[in-house]
């Protein structure tokens, strides 16, 4: 007979691999649709005498607008699932609706922003209207399907006491925050800015001056999410990924033992794991340091 | 018998730990998302909500498992607070770590403070490493480390909040009063988010920067808000048990 932690270990590690795809998803929507900080300087850069062809929305924060999908997502899911609907039909359907919030959204923040920047002379192009809305749904469609699945394993087979819309806005909060925080710095630093020399850091003065080629013809969101999603996506699901692997392991690792000591293990199991990451980013740290060196010699005169 | 003074009391101390929490974790807003602030590129809000509710996740979790039907012993209650509090500090390392990540090998610019001239820390010297034109980039070990006690503090906070929304409601079982609890402890969490925000004005690199020595006003900001929070929870969950 199979040992129940297997079975617990093999629930946590689908989490965390629904969580992995939830996070890249998430991050990548908002390259498409430039949401969150990095919008600032699309939002610039027609007032700065640079018009684009960058999809413009920022429907609000990202923690915020994804807790708003998961939650929508969540309920239609746990509606359909109370009137005895598949699990898997009931989370689809959910997330569809959810995407079809956030299609809405961004028609009307997109139109919304660039119709204000009319007297900067900013267009708007109909064609990536059509172009992009199907990209950014199709993107958050994958994001809420995952993070409402997750949820339900939580839910459903961890035995998690909140019910399944509570967790998925939670979550989605959670996945807004890390997705905020992580792969938008790769679009917003790197790809939005990449005429500045790599490394050289992104003075303030350029604010707004970002790039408006592509590779081929002019840049737009499709080919920002090319980029990013090399390493800025991939990177954000992993986060994500390993805050839902990492929490909910080191709880299910001791859920054989009595709760009191298991919980303590759990516990210390946290605390160690916090340890390792502090001591990982000061490896990190130290790497870049030496590797990149100082941007000015000690006595203050500038570096070669 | 609940006594609710106590239970003010507490979720009181709930929301002035968030509030305290918040001014813990560096975050420097749309500049740091350019790399041109120290902290991760996000608003403090945010990030503070994202790891307190990661917390609220795990105590909510623990809860259940260490309740009996008279509610959770004193020993237990610290195992359920530590428990969110270790949560969000998961949450938070987690997510500076890998956008130390994407700061050096996807920005190609070391971590570094524009607020002291050494890491207090590692003794590191910081001002030669910024780039010209910012305010420093990527999580320097100070913020790290600054940024792990926020996640504590506001996991704590969350935590405490929801036990005592919990022994108000009486009921583990009931998926309603679970609800309730769950959805209030995460609205006292932004009211005082949002209130150390405003205290902050956009970005803070952690303990050592200037800015955290404004942190007694958010404080007596707290205090009240949760004050008034907690007043109104007392009714809306007796309400429901």
């Amino acid at each position: 007979m199979t040992d129940p932690i297997i079975m617990d270990m093999g629930i946590v590690a689908l989490a965390g691999a629904l969580a992995t795809i939830a996070g890249a998803a998430e991050d990548l929507e908002s390259d498409v649709g430039s949401q969150s900080n990095p919008n600032s300087q699309v939002q610039l850069a027609a007032q700065m005498n640079f018009p684009h062809r960058i999809f413009n929305k920022a429907i609000s924060g990202e923690p915020v607008s994804y807790g708003l999908f998961c939650a929508a997502g969540g309920t239609m899911a746990s509606v359909l699932i109370a009137k005895e609907m598949s699990v898997i039909f009931a989370i689809a359907i959910g997330a569809f609706i959810a995407a079809l919030v956030l299609g809405l959204f961004s028609l009307t923040a997109h139109l919304g922003r660039c119709a204000s920047q009319k007297r900067f002379k900013q267009p708007i192009y109909m064609d990536m209207v059509t172009g992009h809305i199907p990209v950014i749904m199709g993107h958050g469609f994958i994001a809420v399907f995952c993070i409402v699945s997750f949820s339900y394993i939580m839910d459903h087979l961890m035995g998690h006491p909140f019910p399944l819309p509570l967790l998925a806005l939670l979550w989605g909060i959670t996945a807004g925050a890390i997705g905020s925080s992580t792969g938008d710095v790769h679009y917003g630093a790197e790809r939005e800015f990449q005429q500045q020399e790599f490394g050289a850091g992104l003075n303030a003065a350029f604010s707004g001056n970002i790039v408006r080629k592509a590779e081929s013809g002019l840049r737009n969101g499709m080919d920002n999410v090319w980029a990013c999603a090399k390493f800025g996506g991939p990177l954000t699901g992993l986060a994500l990924g390993l805050t839902v692997f990492l929490d909910n392991w080191r709880s299910t690792i001791f859920s054989g033992m009595d709760p009191v000591p298991g919980s303590i293990n759990a516990i210390i199991t946290g605390l160690i794991i916090v340890l390792i990451l502090i001591l990982a980013n000061r490896l990190v740290e130290v790497k870049a340091r030496k590797a990149y060196g100082p941007y000015k010699e000690e006595t203050g005169g500038v570096a070669a | 018998m609940i006594d609710p003074i106590t239970t003010i009391v507490l979720i009181t101390l709930g929301g002035v730990l968030v509030g305290l929490g918040v001014h813990f974790i560096p975050v420097g807003g749309a500049p740091a998302a350019m790399a041109q602030a120290t902290g991760v590129g996000t608003g403090t809000v945010q990030l503070a909500a994202g790891a307190g509710l990661t917390g609220l996740i795990s105590a909510g979790f623990m809860y259940n498992e260490l309740a009996t039907s008279t509610g959770l012993t004193n020993s237990n209650m610290i195992l359920v607070l530590a428990s969110g509090a270790v949560g969000a500090m998961i949450m938070i390392t987690v997510t500076m770590f890998i956008g130390q990540l994407i700061y050096v090998y996807g920005v190609g610019v070391p971590p570094v403070s524009a607020k002291v001239k050494k890491d207090p820390i590692t003794g590191d010297v910081q001002d030669i490493y910024v780039s010209k034109g910012t305010e420093g980039h990527g999580i320097p070990t100070v913020s790290f480390v600054s940024g792990t006690i926020g996640g504590l503090l506001g996991g704590l906070g969350g935590s405490l909040i929801y036990i005592q929304l919990m022994n108000i409601g009486g009921d583990h079982t009931n998926s309603g009063i679970v609800a309730l609890a769950g959805i209030f402890a995460t609205g006292v969490f932004y009211v005082n988010s949002v209130i150390a925000s405003y205290n902050i004005g956009g970005t803070i690199e952690g303990f050592h920067d200037p800015k955290f020595k404004r942190v007694p006003k958010a404080i007596v900001s707290c205090l009240i808000a949760s004050l008034l929070c907690a007043i109104i929870a007392v009714p809306i969950m007796g309400g429901v048990a």
